[in-house]
């Protein structure tokens, strides 16, 4: 099993037993995501409790691919588990994280972990090798540290008398030497009080954000995983790998010396520099101090930042965002850092923020409002605000220490909050307003669900903000365009021809991309989100290609701008497993996990009846800017999709289109035996029939 | 080869003392001055015997690294065939939580002029291999995995590493850098070593990695961590200096 270490670790933590799963048994299943999903159906018998029961299960994953020199395809981690953040129903959900978590795990001999019970105080794991103990937080102090103390405090542990830089011989079984730290992951005072935004923590800013896992751990006692080792990772061709590395970065990389197109941040071919939001709107600022890229391992361009000051290091993206109004350069990247070290999800935190500020601008809340919020307000932009206000959400109260019921509300998320405070209710309710900016299952508002279609109809479809910008780099590279100058990457004419000829097996349908109201609840788009589900959820989420870097459509350093995709995913996994992997296999792959997901939804309580966006995306107008492809008097252009809502009724078409397309049965959306037996999915028909929820045809 | 021919026209027979290069050169001018004009003596210590120099060195650039660890990858891929950054050559050592840039460091073989792992060897099974421009090299084969090599370098982390070695029954073998002269999985067809191409250099996507014949200074860091920021690295928001 090339690219496999052979086992996955499995820790009950209600009994304190350490077991094995041989990954042979989920192979077919390839790795991450679908490795996870499959592994959750099987150990969760009851697939309606709650993301705080302890019989929830929490799976850590790697890929074959992990570890090894794949572009952007080594360094990430996938989790997943029943999520405690969606509303009203806690999703089966994922999140995945960067840095070299994963790569440390096959070092130490695991393809993944998987999670399960309750510990009955406070423990972390510590992995080295083959050695696996559950250990009492107590010693070392660490519940109450934040992430960054607690895993600095695990790796002098770790390391014992053992000088930074050096070798460090493991005691764990196996033996073998290391000048690395521990991989650790680990949750803040958030997770440790159950808020349901809180996040896990890897090194300084890695985080898997959403779904609250950070809670989920909260509630299972756990605190930290940390892992260690040094065994190989056995790779099926050794040197065609090398050859495809080298081929693909000398294709399709960037070249400082040949610099061309707009360098994008979450395209294949994006320089080496964080993307930073800190110093928006008035248009993002890098620190103007010594500094260098971060990458995690094995990426050919690294998205984060290490700098003079220390401050903002590793910080990236929304985590950059959140309060990017304050005073100073340096306060945003102190905001930073307190969501890392507190372990609080950035997107959520952003929006959240975003509306505490309208309530209290209409007067209804702040101190002594009828929402009696401790945060003073005028000193909106300070450090001291927004310390108070992540302490607010990490530890459930008034963020100095005292007693807070408002506080302890923000811990359960700002839609139930909301409900709470009495927010949701009327005609006027803040999710009919659109002042609580949340769309799909009760979570923040990313990019646009009235504009950006495949995104905002892959996250009503799913369990989470779907956070894959696979199309989305057109709306960044029109609007930079438009706004800033300079050409799009590609004509609108040219983008629809190279993404629509790669997505096979849909490939070459152009109206898949036409964005245009009159096409927005067609098969066609129903076709872009079914293609989109399943590349992301095999090629990005079970065999962990990175999200920022793949995948590679329009390229301008390829030869008439075709990117990669489709030509390259398949040669890195065949590479390293030495199996005879096509790229369609990979997307059928992805659909099969979809539908395993679908089916876990359906046990859940999913039913097409609630598969709807909150009130306000049907009533109020999408008032920003959004170019997409769509066409004019049958020519293709960039076309601001602006000043639109989604139609209630069209959209109840889309989901006809959508369920007919996938299989599953249009009056409910279950998932069908026909389907899932196409599939090889008997089982979970079996299953879905048990409980009442098979879906006809 | 060429070491052994130059060595008997100029008399010393490989063999100069440290004392009476240093007379000869100056000792601020070690690196520079033996790079240009005495590529092939070395100076050694009073009675040891010459070890001709190295053809080839890394030098890493640690305030550009952007600790992806492809080169560490791409040096147990090309030596092994597997990967695993415990059995790379090139260690790149990281702490997120530091300040730039004594957030990293990156610790490659400096193919020592004045090689004491060679010199620790008791069975010879560290040596210059003239058949690959002297890079300084294990033998296998010889090798009995004692640790002397390790044991006597005297940089942190030692640069080379004694592991179990699956081409030899598991048995205990030394590795170090050999510029990947012999890198069984070498992609290449003119395979690496002084001459040919080295896996770290190719694979960094920053060109923080790179080659010179040139012997670097032998002192302190200076020689072996170099500045390889250019204008086009600054053009992205990074510093020169
Ligand atoms: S490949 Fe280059 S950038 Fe990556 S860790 Fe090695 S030296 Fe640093």
């Amino acid at each position: 099993m090339n690219g496999y270490m052979g086992e996955i670790l499995r820790v009950d933590l209600t009994h304190g037993k350490i077991m094995t799963i041989p990954t042979r048994a989920y192979e077919p299943w390839v790795g991450g995501h679908g490795m996870g999903s499959a592994i959750f159906f099987d150990l969760v018998k009851d697939k309606t409790i709650d993301g705080f029961d302890p019989a929830n299960v929490v799976t850590i994953m790697t890929s074959p691919l992990c570890g090894t020199l794949v572009p952007a395809g080594s360094g990430r981690t996938e989790v997943q588990g029943i999520g405690v953040q969606s509303y009203p129903i806690g999703w089966f959900t994922r999140s995945n994280f960067g840095g070299r978590f994963s790569t440390m795990l096959k070092h130490a001999g695991w393809d993944g972990i998987v999670i399960e019970g309750r510990a009955e105080g406070p423990v972390w794991i510590d992995i080295r090798n083959r050695t696996v103990q559950i250990r009492n937080c107590r010693p070392l102090s660490l519940w109450g540290t934040d992430t960054w103390a607690c895993q600095e405090r695990i790796w002098n542990y770790v390391a014992g008398k053992g000088a930074f830089g050096d070798w460090l011989t493991l005691d764990g079984g196996g033996g073998g030497k290391t000048t690395q730290r521990p991989a650790v992951v680990a949750i803040g005072p958030a997770g440790e009080n159950l808020s349901r935004m809180a996040c896990l923590i890897h090194d300084a800013a890695n985080s898997s954000g959403q779904g609250g896992f950070g809670a989920v751990w909260g509630s299972k006692n756990l605190k930290a995983i940390s892992v260690i080792g040094t065994g190989s990772i056995n790779v099926h061709a050794p040197k065609a790998l090398m050859e495809a590395r080298l081929r693909q970065t000398n294709t399709y990389a960037f070249d400082l010396d040949n610099r061309k197109g707009r360098p994008l941040s979450t395209v294949f071919d994006a320089p080496p520099r964080p993307v930073t939001l800190w110093g928006t709107p008035r248009g993002s600022k890098r620190p103007s101090e010594g500094q260098r890229p971060v990458a995690c391992v094995g990426c050919h361009a690294g998205c984060r930042g290490r700098y003079e000051s220390g401050l903002g290091n590793e910080a990236h993206c929304a985590g950059t965002a959140f309060y990017s109004e304050a005073s100073s350069l340096d306060i945003q990247r102190r905001s930073s850092d307190l969501l890392n070290r507190y372990g609080v999800n950035a997107f959520e935190a952003w929006r959240g923020l975003e509306y505490l500020r309208v309530l209290n601008k209409e007067g209804v809340l702040g101190p002594g409002k009828k929402i009696d919020f401790p945060l003073t307000f005028k000193n909106f932009g300070s450090y001291e605000f927004v310390e108070q206000f992540v302490k607010m959400i990490a530890f459930r109260n008034d963020g100095h220490g005292h007693k807070s019921q408002t506080g302890a509300d923000l811990g359960e998320g700002f839609v139930r909050a909301a409900e709470k405070w009495g927010r949701l209710e009327g005609e006027e309710g803040d999710l009919k307003t659109g002042w609580l900016n949340f769309p799909y299952w009760g979570l923040p508002n990313h990019y646009e669900p009235r504009a950006e279609l495949e995104w905002g109809y892959g996250t009503i479809l799913g369990d989470r903000d779907i956070n894959e910008h696979c199309f989305n780099t057109i709306f960044w590279d029109v609007l930079i365009s438009r706004f800033i100058g300079g050409k799009p990457r590609a004509t609108a004419e040219e983008t629809v021809k190279i993404c629509t000829e790669k997505m096979i097996p849909f490939q070459g349908d152009h109206l898949m991309m036409d964005y245009g109201t009159e096409n927005m609840y067609s098969e066609h788009m129903a076709k872009l989100v079914a293609w989109h589900r399943h590349y992301t959820r095999f090629w990005k989420q079970s065999a962990l290609l990175c999200d920022f870097r793949w995948p590679d459509f329009i390229n301008p350093y390829a030869l008439d701008k075709v990117g990669s995709t489709g030509e390259s995913e398949q040669k890195f996994f065949n590479a390293v497993t030495g199996k005879h992997f096509s790229f369609l296999d990979g997307i059928e792959l992805g659909r099969r996990i979809w539908n395993l997901d679908q089916a876990i939804w359906t046990l859940q309580g999913r039913h097409r009846d609630m598969v709807h966006f909150a009130d306000y995306i049907y009533q109020v107008p999408y008032g920003g800017p959004c170019f997409m492809t769509s066409r004019v008097n049958g020519a293709w252009e960039y076309v601001n999709i602006s000043g639109r809502c989604i139609d209630k009724e069209k959209f109840e078409e889309f989901k006809t289109h959508f369920y007919h397309l996938e299989g599953w049965d249009p009056k409910t959306g279950y998932p069908s035996r026909s389907t899932l037996r196409s599939l090889n999915l008997g089982t979970v028909a079996d299953e879905l029939e048990k409980n009442g929820k098979l879906g006809k045809g | 080869m060429g070491n052994k021919k130059q060595a008997k026209q100029d008399g010393t027979n490989g063999k100069i003392t440290r004392r009476s290069f240093l007379k000869l050169s100056g000792a601020a001018a070690v690196g520079m001055w033996v790079g240009n004009a005495l590529p092939d003596v070395i100076w050694i210590d009073e009675v040891i015997a010459a070890i001709p120099a190295s053809e080839g060195y890394l030098l890493v650039d640690t305030k550009k690294c952007q600790g992806c660890m492809s080169c560490m990858l791409a040096c147990s891929l090309v030596h092994e065939g597997v990967e695993n950054l415990s059995l790379a050559r090139i260690q790149v050592i990281q702490n997120p939580f530091q300040k730039w840039p004594h957030d990293l460091t990156i610790e490659q073989c400096r193919q020592c002029v004045d090689p004491a792992c060679v010199a620790a060897c008791p069975v010879h099974a560290l040596e210059a291999n003239p058949n690959y421009g002297n890079v300084r090299m294990v033998y296998g084969e010889r090798c009995t995995g004692c640790g002397e090599c390790a044991a006597a370098c005297p940089y942190t982390p030692s640069r080379s590493l004694v592991a179990a070695d699956e081409r030899y029954q598991n048995k205990e073998k030394a590795g170090k850098c050999d510029l990947c002269a012999k890198a069984p999985y070498h992609w290449y067809k003119k395979g690496g070593g002084p001459h040919g191409k080295q896996a770290c250099i190719e694979v960094c996507p920053v060109k923080a990695i790179k080659f010179t014949k040139e012997i670097p200074l032998q002192e302190g860091e200076a020689g072996y961590k170099v500045n390889l920021r250019d204008e086009k690295w600054a053009s992205l928001g990074y510093p020169m200096d």
